[in-house]
């Protein structure tokens, strides 16, 4: 475990903000090794904020706390606790931001490290809803200096980062645990509302290589008008029941079989969406297979350009990140596949628990680099 | 002799398949046709015959009638040296005894039968190019049987066939020179799906009593080709809708002389005031990027008449296009589709930079307006009720057009090439995506990359395989 020095440590508390255009993502570190001289000094709403927090899992209509990705024991600046991970809608900003006013967030702590779009666009609103002063930072950096981070300190003793063995057997391919000894070179493609692709080459030389957006947020975007649903647990689960080849136009329906002389096997997808134009196979298909032909296109269709870039970036391999692939296997698989297969194995798809919070960690890794500032 | 060259075509072609493709030196292939060459009799001088500029047309080529072959083809003096020399197999020279009259003979021999049709059987369109002689003579009427003036007469009558074919008189070309005749080039297209209606009416006309090869390529080609056989005996020659279409280019556009040009661009695409077409000189045209845009989309790196390799394609092309307006508006063709695209507004259902960051993304030059997440803004039950059909239209449209846009600079900065050409019936009467494609390549590339567009869009793989119609397999 690595451990940071710090020679002035921030006040608590310590988070971390990545404010997204779907979702606000916030670390927070919750200090075990609290002394009974420091708990009698504590503020009442300090203390409040802790509490509330940390005992409760779920906040408001649609706040969660995942539990399962809290980082137990870390030590960070002198200090040893655990890391918890907490999102919520953007949408539900405002009240966010008003909650932290009735706590009285601001007597506590006038400074918030925040990434994201947000960081941005709500400044203002923290400054005149809660007095609080954002110390706004870039996405990108974040994401990376978040996810070397995560990746050092471990998960708990278990490997960050992982893989799928034998990828083109969706039923049957494993999960792996991997080591990201030799990180660099490395395509990171960031998959939220929209995707960012980056050439990762050392800790501080990176650059985004492009970007598409065909996101996360088109994936739920598209669903919730073809089918009615409403979240994205629901578009999941729809799709994972669904068979998107009765929507999707395949090289077989246009060959009869493969188109040999390009290497496009039969079970390829020829035009996504592609049979939606007759009204017989229209009627005949059910919401399942339209939200999985979403999901399938919308995947296919990232994992197709991170894949042109890998091979001009001349990077074999390529990490995925981003809430879109939040509890989201049919994605990580097809991503692990479609990467294997076009590559003819060259190239190989990386995973990382921590998903879509790097960004919010790499924030709150600020916070605590610009205490050591002198 | 001219045995012997459709031999060794059909040689050098396997091989070429064989070589799956892609580009490969031109080392490689003057060894081959050497090689092949040599076994034939043939004697080279080694390097010094590849390297000749002869006057003289090449022994291998296809016989061909000099006023309409495509201009890159014929070694005349002064032609570049790319073309004379940088071309695969068929451009090799041979020994100046290669008589110039075997060509005329070969000609006459090899000139089919008519009618002469070329097809393109796609995901979605069959298009259909029919070549309609104007220089037929009293005597030859005479001899001409029925169900041959029965076709020509239906064909060139209508404009429109059942209810779903129609012929494109706006793209006719006139007074064409092809293998010695002179006549009309017509292009037809009617939806894939309506194909056994055609394959009857090619029974009932008793098609294959005149002909009994028809050239096609697309996918259909391969799928339907025992329903050809089956239903109206008529026998494919298949051929490879890529090779196709990049023949088609190039000779659609040499032999369009006349009338609005061939190949254009958007000045000012953006400025609706200002936009206007403007014609743009293909003469040189390699290297190029195409980009197929039909029910799905294929990218081709084109670096010569017969040199080029497929870079990649993506499955979100203009059957995405239809088939998500389909089900997203209640619409059922292109044109509707289309036309409720014009009306539409897409960044109320796109979430856009601006949205996310609230002005621009300055770190990394992403401009507010920019799309950060397209149809984002649809998570949000309010926003889904305030759009309207036409908005959901506009946001398909823009979505896969800007899709494709990007991909496609991709691949023009790894290739390094700054000709864009877009082709493909997605194009059809589609300035929303001509202009969009324009601008986008134009702004993310910084005024590096150019996108120029075809009149005759969709109908090149056709046209290509019509010009194979004097090889039969």
């Amino acid at each position: 475990m690595k451990l940071r020095r710090c020679s002035r440590k921030p006040a608590f508390p310590w988070f971390g903000m990545d404010i997204g255009g779907t979702l606000v993502k916030l670390v927070y570190f919750e200090p075990k090794d609290i002394t009974e001289e420091e708990e009698l000094e504590e503020v009442e709403n300090l203390k409040s904020i802790r509490r509330y927090l940390t005992s409760n899992t779920a906040y408001g209509k649609t706040g969660v706390r995942d539990v399962h990705l809290e980082l137990h024991n870390l030590t960070i600046c002198g200090r040893t606790g655990n890391l918890h991970f907490i999102r919520f809608p953007t949408a539900a900003m405002h009240r966010f931001i008003q909650m932290g006013r009735d706590k009285h967030f601001s007597s506590l702590h006038t400074t918030l490290c925040a990434t994201g779009g947000g960081a941005y666009k709500f400044e203002n609103d923290f400054r005149t809803m809660a007095d609080l002063e954002l110390l706004k930072l870039d996405e990108l950096d974040c994401l990376i200096q978040g996810l070397l981070y995560i990746d050092s300190v471990g998960f708990n003793d278990h490997p960050e980062c992982y893989y799928f063995e034998n990828p083109s057997d969706t039923q049957n391919c494993i999960k792996e645990p991997c080591c990201l000894d030799n990180l660099f070179p490395m395509l990171l493609v960031n998959i939220g509302s929209g995707v960012s692709i980056l050439a990762v080459y050392t800790k501080d030389n990176y650059k985004r290589v492009t970007g598409t957006s065909l996101g996360g947020g088109t994936f739920l975007g598209l669903c919730c008008l073809l089918t009615g649903c409403e979240t994205f647990e629901e578009a999941l689960e729809m799709a994972s029941k669904g068979d998107s080849t009765n929507v999707d136009k395949l090289v077989k329906d246009i060959y009869g079989g493969d188109y040999q002389r390009f290497g496009l096997q039969g079970s390829a997808v020829a035009s996504s969406f592609g049979h939606m134009m007759s009204k017989e196979k229209r009627d005949s298909i059910s919401k399942e297979d339209l939200a999985r032909a979403t999901l399938v296109t919308i995947t296919n269709n990232i994992g197709s350009i991170a894949r042109m870039c890998a091979v001009n970036e001349k990077i074999e391999r390529v990490v995925f990140v981003g809430n879109f692939l939040r509890i989201n296997t049919v994605s990580t698989k097809l991503l692990a596949y479609a990467m294997d297969f076009w590559s003819k194995g060259q190239l190989r798809a990386l995973f990382l628990e921590h998903e879509g919070y790097f960004g919010a960690v790499g924030a709150f890794l600020d916070l605590l680099k610009s205490a050591d500032d002198t | 002799m001219s045995e012997w060259m459709n031999r060794t075509e059909k040689l050098i072609g396997s091989l070429r398949v064989q070589l799956t493709g892609e580009a490969h030196s031109l080392s490689v292939y003057r060894f081959l046709v050497n090689d092949i060459m040599e076994l034939n009799g043939f004697h080279c001088d080694g390097e010094g015959c590849a390297e000749e500029k002869e006057e003289e047309p090449p022994a291998l080529m296809l016989p061909r009638s000099k006023t309409e072959t495509p201009c890159s083809l014929i070694a005349t003096p002064g032609a570049d040296s790319e073309a004379a020399g940088g071309s695969a197999l068929r451009e090799q020279r041979v020994s100046k005894s290669t008589p110039v009259m075997l060509r005329l003979d070969s000609l006459k021999k090899n000139r089919p039968p008519f009618p002469w049709f070329g097809m393109d059987i796609g995901g979605t369109l069959v298009k259909l190019v029919y070549f309609e002689p104007k220089d037929i003579t009293a005597e030859e009427e005479q001899e001409e049987v029925e169900s041959l003036k029965s076709i020509r007469r239906y064909l060139t009558s209508h404009t429109a066939y059942g209810k779903t074919g129609i012929r494109d008189v706006h793209l006719e070309l006139s007074d064409l020179i092809l293998w010695g005749r002179k006549g009309n080039l017509h292009f037809i297209r009617f939806p894939t799906h309506e194909l056994p209606a055609f394959l009857l009416m090619g029974r009932d006309k008793h098609f294959s009593s005149l002909h009994t090869t028809l050239c096609a390529t697309g996918g259909g080609a391969f799928k339907y080709e025992d329903d050809f056989r089956t239903m109206a005996n008529l026998q494919l020659l298949k051929l490879d809708e890529l090779d196709c279409l990049i023949k088609g280019v190039m000779y659609i556009y040499s032999v369009v002389s006349s009338g609005p040009p061939e190949c254009y661009y958007f000045e000012h695409p953006t400025d609706p005031e200002r936009c206007e077409q403007k014609a743009y000189n293909l003469e040189d045209p390699y290297p190029l990027l195409l980009v197929n845009i039909g029910s799905g989309v294929s990218i081709l790196a084109v670096y010569s008449k017969d040199n080029y390799k497929r870079v990649t394609g993506t499955s979100l092309g203009g059957g995405t296009f239809l088939g998500l307006c389909c089900l997203l508006t209640g619409c059922s063709t292109f044109e509707e589709a289309l036309a409720m695209a014009t009306e539409g507004e897409s960044t109320c259902v796109d979430k856009l930079v601006r949205d996310i960051y609230g002005g621009d993304y300055e770190r990394f030059g992403l401009p507010g307006w920019a799309v950060a997440s397209s149809f984002g803004n649809m998570i949000c039950k309010e926003k889904r009720d305030s759009v309207s059909k036409e908005d959901l239209a506009r946001a398909t449209l823009v979505t896969i057009t800007n899709n494709i846009g990007s991909i496609t600079r991709m691949c023009a900065l790894n290739e390094n090439i700054e000709r864009v050409v877009f082709v493909g019936n997605f194009l059809r009467v589609n300035t929303l995506s001509m202009k969009l494609l324009s601008y986008a390549l134009d702004y993310w590339s910084k005024g590096q990359l150019k996108a120029l567009f075809l009149r005759h869009e969709g109908y090149f793989g056709a046209v290509g395989a019509l010009l194979e119609l004097p090889n039969p397999s």
